[in-house]
């Protein structure tokens, strides 16, 4: 039950800037993703957070107070590791009564703990196993448990769910998000996986090398992306963004995406927004799932290149000069080659500046 | 996979003659210990594998009890050797794994000491010779000649490489994160090295360990240069093992031999749970 809050952190390893001026803060309760690909700085932030790495510049704050030169160990934050980091040599007992112990608590009460936790994660049968022969499911559970048994008022999570396997995953999902609500702690969960990010996420921080990109909920980051890279990363499969030029038609503001075809005219909110904006050269935006095969004749106009049909939906991949793709029912009836007319949502449509690729957005 | 029965063959073949060039010697040791004088001392045609008149006379030899046949006199027996080499080898081991792991652990983790793989390396570098001939001169000079400690001492500086290069090596592939995650909920540096680094890391400093020890217990060179009489060592003693009348004493030896086979043989089997298992950190799959 702490805030945190980042101001101007910066880390560098030797040349290497790891994390960019970030600021950032963290709500008291809050279960805040660092979502991005590898190496974009959100493990190194948490690193900052847990006091494993010094900042370069900047201040970490927990409620205000200032945490450079705080030993981990007296931050009162629960760290999950991805790689679990059980001490095998221990019983799953003895792993989760490590914390507790650490901090001097009476032996009831750490019975009493470590009963509670046992239950709430299902590990009461295996608490006098050795830990070192558990599967890799139940040891991430165990490596939850061993952080959350303390109740710490910060629970950092590094990838808990990467190593686990898709069906416990989703399992977990659910608990992660139930055990923060029982516990009210403020929760930084770093991974590269959107989905995780998205259904527990209260906030979403996108990074990308070493620079916040955008925070927000998950449907503003999903709804309304600050730029292409966020754009592009949230979503499964990515907004697509067709390359075209500002071109006034007589029905209004459209963009002229080359061999695609000009787009149906801007709404009125963006293309004032566009006006304003001044630039030309821009991105032409719209998710896969708000777009609908038309026939030929109305839309954008492009080729089917494939086909996936993956059960409850088809993605189909099509192109003309650059690809795209459409997200429509499973009964859709196209095949490779056809000629396929496309039409964005109008609400759904987002325009990005080519150049600075930030989203020009209407008022 | 099948594999064709030429091959078979061929494999079963090539694993007996490994297991023959290796066995045979040691084999005909053991045999040799158990034979009295005329066996051992036969020449051609007379050698057997299994003893005609099996005896337990080399063994009472060695330990100063005076044989009917044996009318050689030892000038000390071997109990003496074997508490010399006990003694050194032990505290050897132990001051080689203490120092090596401490080295170790502070250059894998913190980076302190980064000339030090090299300094180290350094003490092998030279014929052994070229160093021990200073060693004794120091040792003379300290009044560390022909002690048990001063062996020890000697024991644990050459071999403290091989325990510092094993011991960095699988500190380099234990995961900080279990360290961190003890670090986490507030336990000290020290205390995390005592209760989660060094109990997870049984495997890797027992196995050290046994190569430590079998690289003191087997030295001859330096309990050759560093013992006079007191404190000679097996191998030091074994190669006294002669007479001008009889020539080498090969029953003495071959008994000798098999005694010391017995520590290492038995430190083996004991960590042969750790030897097999290797270093897996059972949780840590990256």
């Amino acid at each position: 039950m702490t805030t945190i809050r980042l101001e101007n952190l910066v880390k560098h390893f030797g040349d290497f800037t790891a994390l960019k001026t970030m600021d950032l803060e963290i709500r008291d309760g809050e279960f805040m993703a660092l979502l991005g690909p590898s190496g974009c700085g959100k493990s190194t932030t948490m690193n900052m957070i847990a006091g494993m790495e010094d900042p370069s510049g900047g201040r970490i704050l927990f409620d205000g107070r200032d945490m450079n030169g705080v030993p981990m160990g007296k931050r009162g934050v629960g760290f999950v590791f991805q790689n679990y980091a059980i001490f095998t040599h221990m019983t799953v007992r003895q792993n989760l009564a490590y914390g507790p112990k650490m901090r001097g608590m009476r032996r009831s009460e750490i019975d009493r703990r470590v009963k509670n936790i046992a239950d709430f994660l299902q590990l009461t049968p295996l608490l006098d196993q050795k830990s070192a022969k558990l599967s890799v499911n139940i040891l991430q559970r165990l490596a939850i448990g061993r952080s959350a048994i303390v109740e710490p008022a910060i629970f950092l999570l590094d990838e808990p769910l990467s190593n686990v396997d898709a069906a416990f995953r989703a399992v977990m999902r659910t608990e992660l998000k139930h055990l923060q609500k029982q516990f009210e702690q403020t929760m930084v969960y770093v991974t590269h996986d959107q989905l995780e990010a998205m259904t527990m996420a209260d906030r979403i921080a996108v990074m990308d090398h070493g620079v916040l990109q955008q925070v927000g909920t998950p449907l503003e980051v999903y709804n309304n992306p600050a730029n292409i890279f966020v754009a592009k990363f949230i979503g499964a499969p990515g907004m697509n963004l067709i390359a075209g030029e500002l071109a006034e038609t007589d029905r209004g503001l459209a963009v002229d995406l080359g061999t695609w075809g000009v787009s149906p005219p801007l709404s009125d909110d963006l293309a004032a927004a566009a006006r304003a904006a001044g630039s030309r050269a821009v991105q032409y935006g719209f998710r896969p799932e708000e777009a609908t095969l038309g026939p030929e004749g109305q839309g954008l106009r492009a080729r089917v290149t494939f086909v996936e049909r993956i059960g409850a939906r088809t993605i189909v991949h099509v192109e003309s000069g650059q690809t795209a793709k459409i997200v429509a029912g499973n009964d859709v009836a196209c095949s490779i080659g056809d000629v396929v007319s496309i039409v964005p949502a109008p609400q759904a449509v987002r325009l990005f500046d080519a150049a600075s690729t930030a989203a020009i957005r209407g008022a | 996979m099948r594999r064709s029965p030429a091959f078979e063959i061929f494999r079963y073949a090539a694993i007996a003659l490994a297991l023959a060039l290796t066995l045979l010697p040691i084999l005909w040791m053991v045999s040799m210990a158990f034979k009295p004088i005329p066996e051992w001392s036969a020449t051609g045609a007379d050698l057997t594998w299994i003893p005609r008149a099996p005896t337990l006379d080399n063994f009472r030899f060695v330990f100063g009890e005076s044989t009917s046949d044996l009318i050689v006199a030892l000038e000390r027996t071997a109990w003496r050797p074997i508490l010399a080499s006990l003694l050194s080898a032990v505290f050897g081991t132990a001051i080689a794994m203490v120092c090596g792991t401490a080295a170790a652990y502070g250059l894998s983790r913190f980076g302190s000491g980064k000339n030090l793989p090299l300094a180290l390396i350094q003490l092998r570098l030279f014929p052994p010779m070229a160093v021990m001939i200073p060693v004794m001169i120091m040792w003379a000079f300290l009044g560390l000649i022909d002690t048990w400690w001063g062996l020890a001492l000697i024991y644990g500086i050459v071999t403290l490489p091989f325990a510092f290069w094993l011991m960095k090596t699988f500190f380099d592939e234990m995961p900080r994160e279990i360290e961190e995650a003890a670090l986490v909920e507030g336990c000290s540096r020290f205390r995390v090295f005592m209760k989660i680094t060094l109990p997870m890391m049984r495997a890797p400093l027992a196995s050290s360990a046994l190569l430590v020890f079998i690289l003191n217990w087997s030295d001859y060179l330096i309990a050759l240069l560093l013992t006079t009489k007191n404190w000679v060592t097996i191998p030091v003693y074994m190669a006294s093992l002669s007479s001008s009348m009889t020539g080498q004493l090969y029953g003495a030896k071959a008994a000798l031999g098999l005694l010391a086979a017995i520590p290492p043989v038995i430190l083996g089997i004991a960590i042969q749970k750790h030897l097999v298992r290797g270093l897996t950190f059972g949780a840590l799959k990256q």
